[in-house]
Formats: C-alpha cells, structure tokens, sequence
C-alpha cells in the first residue's frame, strides 16, 4: 500500500471512530450504563490517538527510545491524576 | 589503599573503567596530557570569532549565542539575584530580632509577607537553578565534547526570558505590593479576593514566564547531551557532573511543565475570571497543592542534582581518586529521579487527602532516602580511600556533605505522618530545607572556585577562599541550627514566644556573617579576575574530565580538532579531513594546524551571534507587563488601564515579529556528524527537539485535563451534569473533530506532496490546513458566544467563564487548546507564504516537524471531545 493510500485510510477509520464515539451517546448506552458507555469512548479515543501517533506523526518508523519519552510524559500526568483524584475519595 | 589506587586520576580498576569520566588516562602526576596546539590568545586563538564583537563590548552579551558567554551571563544574573533574595531575607531577620507587634519594626505586615514570599520564590527560581545551569552551560558541551548546545539561540533565548522573568517580579513590588502568599502560592490565598493588588498578578505571570526559559532550556540540554556527544563517549563514562545535569533537565521536563498548568490556571483565575482554586470544596485547595507538589519534589532534586555533580567531580579531583562505586552511584541518582515523580502527597499530611495516600506516601518517602545514602556513603567512602587537599572547592564540597546530611536526616522526620501532624508550619521545617537547599549552593559556590580559572583564565586567591568558607560555614550553621532548636516557630510569620528570642538572636547574626562571606568571595573574584595568577589548562592535579584539557578560557569554538574517544581516551581529530580517522593530533607547528583548520571550517561554519533572542525577551517582559492589568477579563479602571493595554500590544508586536525575525535569519547550529547519538540515532536535532517538546505539552495538557478530572471527582462525576446547561450535545464537538482530523489529514497531504516536488499540491493542501483550522475556530466562536448568552431556568445570566467550575475548566481547557490551533496556524500562514515560493520541494521536513505539532494538537482534541461534549 502506498504512504498516500495509508494515510487516506486511516483517516477514513479516524473519521468513523468520531462517529462511533458519538453512536454511542447516541444510542442510549450513556444512559443505561454509563461506565461501560464511558470506557468505550474512552478506548476509542486513545485507538484514533493511537493511529494519528503511530502513522501520522510516524512514530512507529521512530527509534523506540522516541516512544518512551511520549511514554514516561503520558505516565507522570496518569500517575498524578489517578493518585490526586483517589486522595480525596 | 594501594598506591596504584591512589596514583590514577580515574581512581579505582575495579569496574574496568578507567576512561569512566571521559578523561585522558594519563598517570598521575601527568595532570591530563592536552593534546593540543598552543592557542595565540591575541589572534583569537584558532577560531575566528564569527562576526561576535569584542567580549569588552556590551553589545557582545546582547548578542551572542555562544554557551560559554550564555553561561556566564547565567551566573552573573544569578548571583544579582542571590544579593537580591538575600537581602530579602536579612531584612526579614532584622524584623524577626525580637519579637514584635504588626507595624513595629523594620517591616510591616505586608511587606513581611512580600518578602518571605519573594526571599522563597527568588532563590529558588532565580537564583538556584539558573546558577547551576550557568555550569552547565559553560562545562556540559565541553564534558560531552560539543562546539555549543543543538540550538544556540534557543539558548540565548532562555537566558533572556529568565533575566526578564526576574526583572518582571522585580517590576511587581511596584504594582501595589508583589505577592504576598508565600513561595508555594496556595490557593485560595493566592486568587484575587485575598491579594488583589496588580503586582500579585504580575509576580505569577513572571514565574510563567521563567517556566518557559526553562522548558525551552530542557529542551535544548536533552537534544544536546543525547545526541552531540564526542565520538565513542557512551552516556554511561559521560562525567559526574554532566550526568546529574542530564538527569536534571529530564526532571525539568515534566516537573516544569506541571508547574506551567498550576500557573496557568491561576494567571487564569486571576486574569479572566475562572473560579478553579475558588472553589469551598476539596478540589479548590487541593488541586493546588496536587500539581505544585507533583512539580514540587522533583524541583527538590532539580536544585540538588546539580551540586551533587559539584560535589563528585570536586571530591574525585581533590582526593585524587575516582568515586568509589561510580556505576552505583549513577544507578541510585537515576532511581531518585524517577522515585521524585512519586513522593509528592508527603508536603500534604496535613491536609484532606485520605489516609491510604498519607501511608503510601510515607513508604515512598522512606523509599527515596535510601539511594541517597548510598550517594552520601560513596562520597565518604571516596574520602577515606583518596588523598584529600583542602583547596577552597574541595572544602565547599566537604561542607555541603555535612549539611546536606543534617539536611536529610532532618527531613527523614517530615516525612513520618505522625511527626509532619507536629513539625508542619513550624520553624522544623524552615531549618530542614534550608540545610538542603543551601547545603546544595554550598557545593554551588564550590563549582565557582573550581570552574573559575577555567572560565576567566585565573586563579582566585586562595586564603581569601578559605576565609570565605570560614565565615560561610560558621554563618550558615549559626543561622540555621538554631532554627531546629526553637522549632516550635511558627513559619512564615513575625510573631513568636519571647522565651525564643536569644536563639533568633544568634541567627540573626549567623545570617549577617553568611551574607557578609559572599563580600569577601566577590571581593576575591573580582580583583583575581584582573590581577590574578594566569591559569594554566588545568590548574588542578587529577582533574580528569574534557574541559581540563584545552586552554583556559577556551576558545571560542572550544576545540582544536573534533573531539575523539573510539580510541580510549581523548583525542582531537583534524576536522579538515575525515582522512584523520586513526585520531590524528592536529599539526600544530608553525600554525600549519590552523591552516588545515581553516579549509575544513568552511564546511560546517557555526553561528554565535543574533540579536532576536534578546528582543523576544522584551517582547515578552512587555506582552506580560501589560496582560498583568487585567482583572476577571477586563481591564483596570482609569487611565493605567490604556497604559497596560498599549503595552500588551506592543509587546506582542515585538515577540511576533522577533520571532519571525528569528526564523527567517540565517544561522548555521553545530555540525553533528561526528557524534554519539544513542539513543537517538536517525532523529535529527530538530525534529528530537520537537517530540521533547511535545512530551512537556503532553504534561501540560495533560495536567490541565487532570485538573478537570479532579475537580470533577471532588464534585461528583455524573452530578457535574447540574453545572452545564445541556449534558450530552456531541453536535459542536463532532463537528470540529471532523475539522481538525481533516486538517490533519490534509498536512500529511502537504508532506506527501512536498517529497513528490508537487507545488500546487503542497499549496493546495497547505491552504485547506488553513481553511480548515480557521473553521474550527469559528465553530468554537459560535458555540462560546451561544453559551455566553445562553438563557435557561438554571442559568439565567448566560454561562460564561465565572459562573462556576464546570464552566471554568471548559473554557480554559478548551480555550488553551484553541490557543494551540491558533499559533499552528500562524505557522501555517508562513509556510503558504514560503511554499508560494517555491520552498519545500524535495525538503518536506519543515512540514513533516510542522505535522508533529499539527497532529499533537488534533490528539488533544481527541480526548476534549469525549470528556467535555459526550460524557
């Protein structure tokens, strides 16, 4: 598959995935089961990042050592947000 | 201890590693053999000097980017600020003599708080950290063997925002009063209901702006140290002191960037009008000292790591021998760089997190105290087994290792939850950080003796030296040891128990003959550096690191050849030829090494000077002078309010179009082909620098979408739903979530066509970027402006930025992100404007680096979709 022929399917695939997200909503599945609803948006949204990173941004052509910096960024904020919001239950 | 030991400059065979410090092998007694030419000093040694003016001339500092030069502007203005916090904090103890009533004394009440608060953000922002990353600016490209850092106007460009950043909270005591909260700035005191005068503002948009200076500065350090190093210099032989610079720009990073969001939201609470740290629940407290502190611990580390560099390289020259246990060394400063991240909640004992968190965090408490103790016990450990001189730098060192063991140990307490319920806000914990931060500029202060007949090319005066630490150390702990004995002290005020008085007695005095001893050491600096001995290379016997091996000041360019380790140690490679390959030594007689210099320089010619980085800096210092007069998005009152606008504007012309200036410049970095670059092979400079970058924005951003998801926890997840005038309304942000992924579709696109050499292409979908950003902006102007006026049962004054918090965080969080598509399309705009002539074609990486940020920005909005228009 050509880079251009790639590239338009994944956006095909991230533009279906936006909808997707908002089916969800859309369907009711926020509203009998709000947790599940949301861990499924949620899952979504990091695929779509995932595909944009990945392909978009090239990171997957990258040494690794460029994805552990993303990573050890993307640790530090989860650890303090998930560490901060139990704190307080 | 065996005479070999003793004898070799690198100390120990144990590991194997005699090259560890990336020093030349030379036996003692040989201080390090510089393969070197003779530099004439009058010709300016081998370089030519690129157009820099004379260094006797002011205009050479406003323009040069060279590392050295950077460095020493970096101490000079650093210690202007260890004079200006320092004077600070002598007032205080004047005021702090016996104990008074508000009003008496030399200090009234409010300029008390101004000047604990300012003393606290001073030294810590301005003074300490800069001073150290004057050493590294200066020593780290010649440690690594690098001509100057990856981007050299970048690192002007840092200079000059923190100078200004620092000349800005200068400015605030002149707005009303500076701030008046206290250096950690907790909310809600710090929102403009408790400190409402202008200068307040302006003080916080002043750190704001030395946090940019610093990303940008770790930016820079990170591309430089991973990918300029001198050939066959592996990370692991890079010298002491380069590694804890290392390791403190990559807790720079993200700690700082932390910090930005805390700042950011708190410039916005003040400025716009957002309600975050207003809020009477958990979250309005809390959310402060979560991201401060998260920020905050590390930043402990941050100022420290740099002095322990100090320490190990001072104690391995005076001894003579090489840190004992070196590989654990390094290993227990790496665990405690990312032990920093995980410590944070133990500033927060006594505050209402639960105690799970308060027992998790003491564990990592303890946990982090123990790599130290191996750092302090292989120091001791490399004391007994060397041959100690008592030069002024070792006996800093020395002393900074007594210190900051009374420092730590001290600390150990605090970090008990049980002791922390006593000792918080007490006098306990002002002496603790004060043996630890100031134990660190002990070793600091150390570094200036070391590195200073390397930078000025002459040797201070030795007796002066000792009487400056005679009367340092004797000052400090008369200051500070006093402190731990009547800790019952309340902190930060100027009331105490009168019984405590002759203790306050002797720190005062402790505090005038510590203050009184950087007389003496400015003395002795000032008159060595006109009137001192000519230093030779390496004034120190078994100094082993690279900058001992080249003359002192170095030359412009630092090197006579490309520096060279693949064959064991150092060695300077004809640069002129790659014909050199067996490490050739340049030839240096009768200036014929010069001549094969010159014809190979021409290849890679680097840049030292521009004049853009200073005039960003005064861009800056204006836009944020003028931002500070607003007040919940609206100007002050009367005619100030004009001045504040016209100079917002001004500055922001000036910034816009430096840093256009800037771009279209030409300006030629150091060449990197002959260089390490694990691990980082095949990522070129600049496009490293921008992931590096985006790793700090993911921080950021990230730490602004966990400030949402906190305050949306302490409120009530699914209850938040109250707070918005219609729950669940996907349309707008579906409808800018297509823009923004065709936007970024059409930049990939753009790159595509850009390698095909497809000018109409390349236009066309540069164009379409535009359109398309132009119109997720204008969507988002329209939904703000029907939410602003939007009239419902619940909100019947419209929903704008201060009607509470759920309005506060989507404004904000969307705003800044908006902020982002903003500046990418001015970006954008410049590229059309190249690509229409003709650029790019057959060179896509300015668009393939454009496309990181562009992409970055659209997996933001990913995530702000869901969270603030579906969930």
């Amino acid at each position: 598959m050509t880079s251009t022929k790639l590239y338009t399917a994944i956006y095909v695939v991230l533009f279906v995935l936006a909808t997707a997200q908002v089916a969800v909503e859309r369907a009711g599945y926020l509203s009998e089961a709000y947790w599940a609803a949301f861990a499924v948006i949620m899952v979504l949204s990091a695929i779509k990042a995932l595909f944009v990173v990945g392909y978009y941004q090239h990171l997957k052509y990258e040494p690794r050592s460029v994805s552990f910096v993303m990573l050890g960024g993307l640790l530090a904020v989860l650890a303090l947000t998930f560490a901060a919001a139990y704190s307080i239950s | 201890m065996s005479d070999d030991e003793a004898t070799r400059p690198d100390g120990g065979a144990s590991d194997g590693h005699a090259q560890a410090d990336g020093g030349s092998a030379e036996a003692a007694g040989n201080p390090v053999t510089p393969e070197v030419p003779a530099v004439d000093h009058d010709t300016g040694g081998f370089f030519e000097t690129d157009g820099l003016p004379d260094s006797a001339s002011i205009k050479r500092w406003l323009v040069t980017t060279n590392h050295k030069d950077v460095g020493i502007l970096y101490l000079a203005t650093s210690l202007f600020f260890l004079v200006f916090g320092g004077v600070l904090a002598l007032l205080m103890r004047i005021q702090l003599w016996v104990p008074r009533a508000a009003g008496e004394g030399i200090l009234g009440p409010v300029a008390y708080n101004q000047a604990v608060s300012a003393h606290g953000l001073l030294m810590v922002f301005w003074f300490l950290s800069p001073f150290a990353f004057g050493f590294a600016n200066y020593i780290v490209p010649l440690q690594i063997g690098a001509k100057d850092l990856a981007f050299p106007r970048l690192n002007a460009l840092s200079y000059w925002l923190y100078l200004f950043s620092g000349l800005l909270y200068g400015v605030s005591f002149f707005q009303g009063s500076a701030f008046s909260g206290g250096w950690t700035m907790y909310a809600p005191l710090s929102v403009p209901s408790f400190l409402p005068s202008i200068g307040a503002t302006t003080s916080v948009l002043a750190l704001v702006l030395f946090v940019a200076s610093v990303t940008i500065g770790s930016v820079n350090f990170l591309t430089t140290m991973h990918r300029m190093r001198a050939k066959g210099l592996s990370i692991r032989d890079l010298p002491l002191f380069t590694w804890t610079i290392l390791l403190t720009v990559w807790m720079m990073l993200f700690a700082f960037a932390a910090l930005l969001a805390a700042l950011m939201i708190l410039s916005s609470d003040r400025l716009l009008g957002t309600t975050y740290f207003a809020q009477t629940n958990d979250a309005g407290s809390m959310l402060w000292t979560h991201l401060f502190w998260f920020f905050g611990h590390p930043e402990v580390y941050i100022v420290f790591f740099p002095a322990l560099g100090v320490m190990a390289e001072t104690f391995q020259t005076f001894t003579g021998r090489r840190i004992v246990g070196r590989k654990w060394f390094i290993g227990a400063m790496i665990l405690v760089a990312l032990q920093s991240f995980g410590v944070w909640m133990h500033h927060m004992f006594l505050t209402s997190i639960n105690l799970q968190a308060k027992t998790l965090f003491m564990a990592t408490t303890i946990g982090i105290s123990l790599p130290f103790d191996l750092m302090v016990f292989a120091l001791i450990y490399t004391l007994v087994k060397g041959d100690i001189r008592f030069k002024t730098p070792f006996l800093f060192s020395f002393g900074a290792l007594v210190l900051f063991i009374v420092g730590g140990i001290t600390g150990v307490f605090l970090g008990a939850v049980v002791l922390d319920y006593e000792f918080r806000g007490t006098y306990w914990v002002v002496a603790h950080f004060h043996y630890v931060m100031v134990g660190g500029v002990t070793a600091l202060v150390g570094g200036l003796y070391y590195w200073f007949p390397k930078i000025t090319g002459r040797m201070y005066d030795e007796f002066l030296g000792k009487v400056h630490f005679a009367m340092y150390f004797v000052g400090f702990n008369l200051l500070y040891f006093p402190m731990f004995v009547v800790w019952e002290t309340p902190r930060r005020v100027f009331a105490y128990q009168s019984s405590f008085a002759p203790w306050h007695q002797i720190a005062t005095i402790g505090g005038f003959l510590l203050g009184s001893s950087f007389l003496v050491m400015f003395y002795n600096l000032y008159r060595s550096v006109w009137d001192g001995e000519i230093a030779s290379d390496n004034p120190w016997e078994y100094a082993s690191t690279a900058e001992w091996t080249i003359p002192s000041p170095p030359p412009l360019e630092n090197f006579p050849g490309i520096p060279d380790y693949t064959d064991g140690h150092l060695s300077f490679r004809d640069d002129s030829a790659d014909a050199a390959a067996d490490g050739g030594v340049v030839d240096t007689a009768s200036g014929g090494g010069e001549l094969a210099h010159e014809t190979g320089h021409e290849d890679h010619h680097v840049s030292h000077a521009s004049i853009w980085p200073f005039v960003v800096g005064v861009g800056s210092f204006l836009t944020l002078l003028g931002a500070s007069g607003f007040r919940n998005g609206s100007l002050v009152d009367g005619g100030m309010g004009g001045v504040y606008l016209g100079l917002l504007l001004t500055g922001a012309v000036v910034t816009l179009g430096s840093l256009v200036a800037m771009t279209v410049e030409p300006f030629h970095g150091p060449d990197v082909t002959h260089s390490e670059k694990w691990p980082f092979d095949g990522v070129e400079n600049t496009k490293l620098g921008m992931w590096i970058f985006l790793a700090s924005d993911v921080v950021l951003f990230g730490a602004f979408i966990g400030s949402y998801a906190f305050v949306r926890v302490a409120y009530g997840w699914q209850d938040w739903h109250h707070l918005i005038p219609a729950a669940h309304v996907p349309l707008p942000g579906l409808i800018n979530t297509y823009l923004l992924l065709t936007s970024s579709f059409s930049v990939v696109v753009a790159m595509v066509a850009a390698q095909k050499e497809k000018k109409g292409w390349l236009l066309g979908s540069l164009v379409t970027t535009f359109v398309l950003g132009v119109a997720f902006l204008v969507n988002k102007a329209l939904e703000w402006q029907h939410l602003f006026h939007v009239h419902s049962e619940a909100f019947p004054q419209g929903w704008d930025l201060s009607t509470n918090i759920a309005s506060s965080t989507f404004y904000l969080t969307t705003g800044l992100h908006g902020a982002h598509v903003a500046v990418g399309l001015l970006i954008t705009l410049y590229m059309i404007v190249r690509a229409a002539r003709g650029a790019y074609l057959g060179n896509d990486e300015p668009i393939e680096y454009f496309g990181l940020y562009w992409h970055f920005v659209d997996i933001v909005w990913l995530f702000l979709f869901p969270l603030f228009y579906i969930l």
